[in-house]
């Protein structure tokens, strides 16, 4: 699994092992072995106390919802193009996406699928998934629980 | 610490300038700021160029078009980046240069040329201001950034999409009063409110706007500045400061970190409080990114920024007039002219230059500049004496 399918554009780094994670179900992080500082997003080197001896552990999957959004003009790479089919058109209803908080300092980014944008409160429950896309790239859902 | 001082400010016409490049559009900058110094470029030392991005306008050496097109070099020149404060940036990279002994005379000019490319790329390059690598997958944008920030404020505070609005009304007002605007037409509240969502809940009334413009200052070490200018306008006090690239990982997610700290550094040096600041020019990317202005500069208490703006308290007349050049949402925003676009409207004011927007008898005012989403901030305060 390259992590390109989960980033989109970077595929070189250290943590590449978090997409094959993702694609096997499991939320991963990092814990540096010297001082016990947990990171989410993953990083390979710790910025407490500047060693870069890792190991990777499970997240836990639920939090509080800290914030949200609906993206309605997305950047070039989500876009939608114009039907090429005349007379046609395109009904554009964007995803939600928020960030949950499922330990202290550690928050999950993610699409919230199931949800209409007026029912998503900030500091509902909420549980994080790895999803694999038709395409076959991998992201993470965030659903009430 | 040495004293450094405006003696001369220029600015470009603000807006989408499909007639002129980027090393043209600074030329225009330039000459407006050595005309108002009565100085040639002879007698600057040396220069910074603030250009926030790349990709807008297809070269890596902004700075080289720049010290080429109006015959700097061989003096020193060089670029700085800070994304969407990077005319903040150059301007303190400028003051450094004089307080150094480096040089006497600083030109600092900040442009971007953004329209050169179409807007869903320009979108797509901003987006990318943010976390490239974790957030950018989730298809995040500008607007969504400070869309998450309006979120949790609305949450925590019972800020309202009214009271963003009037942001917007307020800022396209006085825009509307400034010829170098690239938007000089009012907004009523209705028609703000009902404009489409960009990122919920912000509107297209609440996001400002791609620009192509430049903007110059000209700085000057004290005793230079004594025997060039009427009328210097002092740098008398500097703050910059940083935070985690991602929204998640901050402290708060209702308030930018890097900007208490700028500002705290700011008046520190400056030697005063928020209440002595006459007017300002605040990062107004989103009107919400002005509400949390208010509060993070401490022109009112965390949470009350939606009622200060509600009470009219940052118009002209009111208690801390605020943008009243029409700010980056009305006035547009070329990302890596705004700093310093913002330090001439407060040199303006405080030279008593600014016409119908006039602060009366404004004596000290603050810049504050942000880049990216919170992850660098600047505040600069000057004072008329």
């Amino acid at each position: 699994m390259e992590f390109k399918n989960f980033s989109l554009f970077i595929n070189q780094t250290k943590v590449n092992r978090f997409a094959e994670d993702l694609a096997n179900g499991k939320i991963t992080s990092t814990v540096c072995k010297h001082c016990g500082t947990q990171y989410y997003p993953p990083r390979a080197d710790c910025s407490s106390c500047m060693q870069s001896e890792m190991e990777w552990k499970e997240l836990p999957t639920q939090g509080n919802l800290l914030t949200f959004t609906r993206i309605h003009v997305p950047p070039e790479h989500f876009a939608v193009r114009q039907p090429l089919m005349p007379f046609s058109s395109v009904q554009f209803e964007p995803c939600p996406i928020g960030i949950i908080e499922v330990g202290k300092g550690l928050p999950i980014m993610g699409w919230i699928p199931k949800m209409d944008i007026k029912k998503i409160k900030v500091g509902m429950r909420m549980k994080a998934s790895p999803f694999v896309l038709p395409d076959g790239k991998i992201t993470i859902v965030l659903e009430p629980v | 610490m040495k004293k450094v001082a405006i003696v001369g400010i220029g600015h470009g016409k603000f807006g989408i300038r499909s007639d002129a490049s980027l090393r043209e559009l600074i030329f225009e900058a330039v000459k407006a700021c050595l005309d108002d110094a009565g100085l040639s470029l002879k007698e600057v030392d040396s220069m910074v160029t603030g250009v926030a991005g790349d990709e807008f306008s297809f070269g890596i050496q902004p700075s080289a078009q720049v010290h080429d097109y109006i015959g700097f070099y061989p003096k020193p020149n060089f670029r700085v980046e800070g994304a969407c404060a990077t005319g903040s940036v150059a301007l303190r990279t400028g003051w450094m240069n004089i307080v150094s002994g480096l040089a006497d005379i600083v030109l600092v000019v900040g442009v971007e040329k953004m329209t050169e490319v179409p807007t869903s790329v320009a979108t797509e390059i901003m987006g990318r201001a943010g976390d490239a690598i974790w957030e950018y997958p989730f298809g995040t944008t500008f607007p969504g950034y400070y869309a998450m920030i309006a979120n949790a404020h609305m949450a925590a505070y019972g800020t309202t999409e009214e009271q963003l609005a009037m942001v917007a009304v307020k800022n396209h007002y006085y825009g509307s009063l400034n010829p170098y605007a690239q938007m000089q037409k009012e907004v009523t509240l209705e028609k703000a409110m009902t404009s489409f969502t960009v990122a919920y809940p912000l509107k297209l009334f609440d996001c400002s706007l791609i620009t192509d413009g430049a903007a110059a200052v000209l700085l000057a070490s004290e005793e230079k500045a004594k025997a060039l200018s009427k009328k210097p306008v002092w740098l008398a006090g500097l703050g910059c400061a940083t935070d985690a690239m991602r929204l998640g990982d901050r402290k708060s997610m209702t308030s930018l970190e890097a900007s208490r700290e700028a500002a705290k550094a700011a008046y520190k040096m400056a030697g005063i409080g928020p209440s002595d600041i006459n007017v300002a020019t605040v990062h107004d990317c989103f009107t919400i990114a002005e509400i949390v202005a208010y509060e993070d500069l401490g022109f009112c208490e965390k949470g009350e920024g939606g009622r200060l703006i509600e009470a009219k308290e940052t118009y002209v007349g009111g208690r801390i007039p605020v943008n009243v050049d029409g700010g980056l949402k009305s006035k547009g925003h070329p990302l890596g002219a705004t700093g310093v676009s913002m330090a001439v409207e407060i040199s303006k004011q405080l030279r008593g230059e600014a016409g119908p927007r006039q602060v009366k008898n404004a004596q000290i005012g603050l810049t504050h500049n942000v880049g990216g989403s919170g992850q660098i901030s600047l505040v600069h305060i000057f004072r008329r004496e």
